[in-house]
């Protein structure tokens, strides 16, 4: 069940992305191939198997895992400074890529990279499963790493989420206004993510659920948005009368 | 509110007793899934049954006056009030008949005789005609009766739509005709509620200069916060596509 969960979100989600080559070649909003771009490269890290694939390549010490952070970092970035911008939410925007904001990711990326010093990191394993067995100080580390990792998108995530719920209730498009809603939701299941050490080793799945929940709305609603702009040029094209909201 | 399906089959049985429902939908223009759809939930649209009378030529209003939640449209048809009438002029006609007015030019330079009323309904037809029979308690009065929550009352208006029901509701609150709301909503003609040809053009002349010009300037206010929010909307839009089309 996970494992189609993830393969799909990597299917659509690296589709997503080749369908915007075209368009990133023509200099059409480039950072948003990278942004698909970049979340593909996340799913497929967090992937077990192409993670141990690459980690090997990498030296064998989850080199990856550090790298999977900041692909995530660099990927909700740009996802929060192209979206309220769009969405013309300034507050957000000054949040996001104001002193609050790059203190945080200055900060948290720092923490990150201690901790993973810290950490004895031998032994590639996605999600740190064997380092974080290997004895409790080590099992605690990887508890802060992914604390850590987790905090800055769900900062980002909780600095957009009144403003999509404004867009998905305004008179935008419908499907603007849906690509809104999605964003919400995938907004606040990177918030939920704060409370995965609260959740009980059992319900490990519900952590994958909620990650790939939050990547796949991210991912499907901007890809709604481009879908509503090429339908509005196509009806643009078409000559409708101007009386049409 | 639609109409029982029991009721309607009756009704229908009795203008057209040989006819198959193929027949019915092909002679009134109804898609045959539509009609086969209403059929089998129970529930008939009211404009199934306007359509039908058309095709088999009874007046629509009369028809409805059949059915027990519109009892109320039977017998002879109760003129329209001046402000209704009035009300159902468009915008741009009642500027045009203002322009035309010797009153608005003191140089004496007439404008072009106005050309013939546009016909009901116009862009804003709902609104203005709840507006011109509101004596200030009417929307009230018309959420007592039917129990509709007043802000989806007023979302219907400001969307210019008003469902049947409360278009007939909203006429008994406010003591004038009942077939008027339906003539509004685009339901029925003039002529088929029984409005006299050329009853607008004559409300219209019988207007004081200074009461149209009025009430052109009331109706170019609203037109205009119309036409800025709908640009506003439209500048928002493009700012989305600009960032994430």
């Amino acid at each position: 069940m996970i494992t189609i969960l993830q393969w799909t979100t990597l299917a659509i989600c690296g589709l997503v992305a080749l369908a915007r080559i075209p368009s990133a070649v023509r200099g059409e909003n480039r950072s948003l191939f990278y942004i698909f771009a970049l979340m593909t490269l996340a799913i497929l890290l967090s992937i077990e198997a192409p993670y141990v694939a690459i980690d090997h390549a990498l030296g064998g010490v989850n080199l990856t895992n550090l790298l999977l952070r900041f692909v995530i970092f660099g990927a909700i970035y740009f996802v929060g400074v192209r979206i309220t911008k769009g969405f013309g939410a300034a507050n957000a925007y000054r949040l996001i890529t104001g002193r609050t904001g790059m203190l945080a990711l200055a900060a948290l990326s720092a923490l990150v990279v201690v901790v993973y010093l810290l950490m004895d990191t031998a032994g590639s394993s996605a999600g740190l499963v064997t380092v974080s067995g290997k004895d409790p100080r080590n099992g605690l580390l990887v508890e802060y790493y992914g604390a850590a990792g987790r905090a800055y998108p769900a900062f980002v995530s909780l600095v957009l989420f009144p403003a999509m719920v404004r867009a998905a209730r305004s008179r935008l498009p419908l499907l603007v206004r849906i690509a809104a809603g999605l964003l919400a939701v995938g907004g606040l299941s990177i918030a939920l993510t704060l409370f995965f050490p609260a959740v009980p080793p059992e319900l490990g799945s519900l952590e994958f659920m909620v990650n790939y929940t939050a990547v796949l709305c991210f991912v499907i609603g901007l890809a709604l948005i481009w879908a509503a702009r090429i339908r509005q040029d196509k009806r643009a094209g078409s000559g409708t009368s101007f009386t049409e909201k | 509110m639609t109409l029982p399906a029991k009721a309607f089959q009756r009704w229908l049985h009795g203008i057209a007793p040989d006819a198959s429902t193929a027949d019915v939908c092909r002679v009134s223009g109804i898609k045959r899934t539509t009609l086969a759809q209403q059929l089998v939930r129970g529930k008939v649209s009211v404009s199934t049954v306007v359509s039908i009378s058309r095709a088999y030529n009874i007046n629509p209003v009369a028809a409805l006056a059949g059915f027990d939640s519109y009892r109320i449209l039977a017998g002879p048809p109760q003129p329209p009030t001046r402000c209704e009438l009035v009300s159902q002029i468009s915008t741009a006609d009642l500027l045009r008949a203002a322009l035309a007015r010797p009153a608005m030019d003191p140089v004496g330079r007439r404008g072009a005789a106005p050309p013939a009323l546009s016909p009901v309904p116009h862009a804003s037809s709902v609104k203005n005609w709840v507006d011109a029979i509101d004596d200030g308690e009417v929307r009230h009065r018309v959420s007592a009766a039917t129990g509709i929550a007043p802000q989806n009352y007023s979302a219907q208006l400001t969307a210019n739509r008003l469902s049947p029901e409360l278009a007939v509701a909203t006429s008994v609150a406010a003591g004038v005709g009942p077939a008027g709301g339906l003539v509004a909503t685009g339901l029925v003609t003039e002529e088929e509620a029984g409005w006299a040809p050329g009853a607008r053009q004559e409300a219209l002349d019988s207007m004081s200069d200074g009461d149209l010009t009025a009430l052109v300037g009331d109706r170019m206010q609203a037109l205009g916060k119309v036409l800025r929010r709908q640009e506003q909307d439209q500048a928002q839009t493009e700012k989305i596509w600009e960032n994430l089309g």
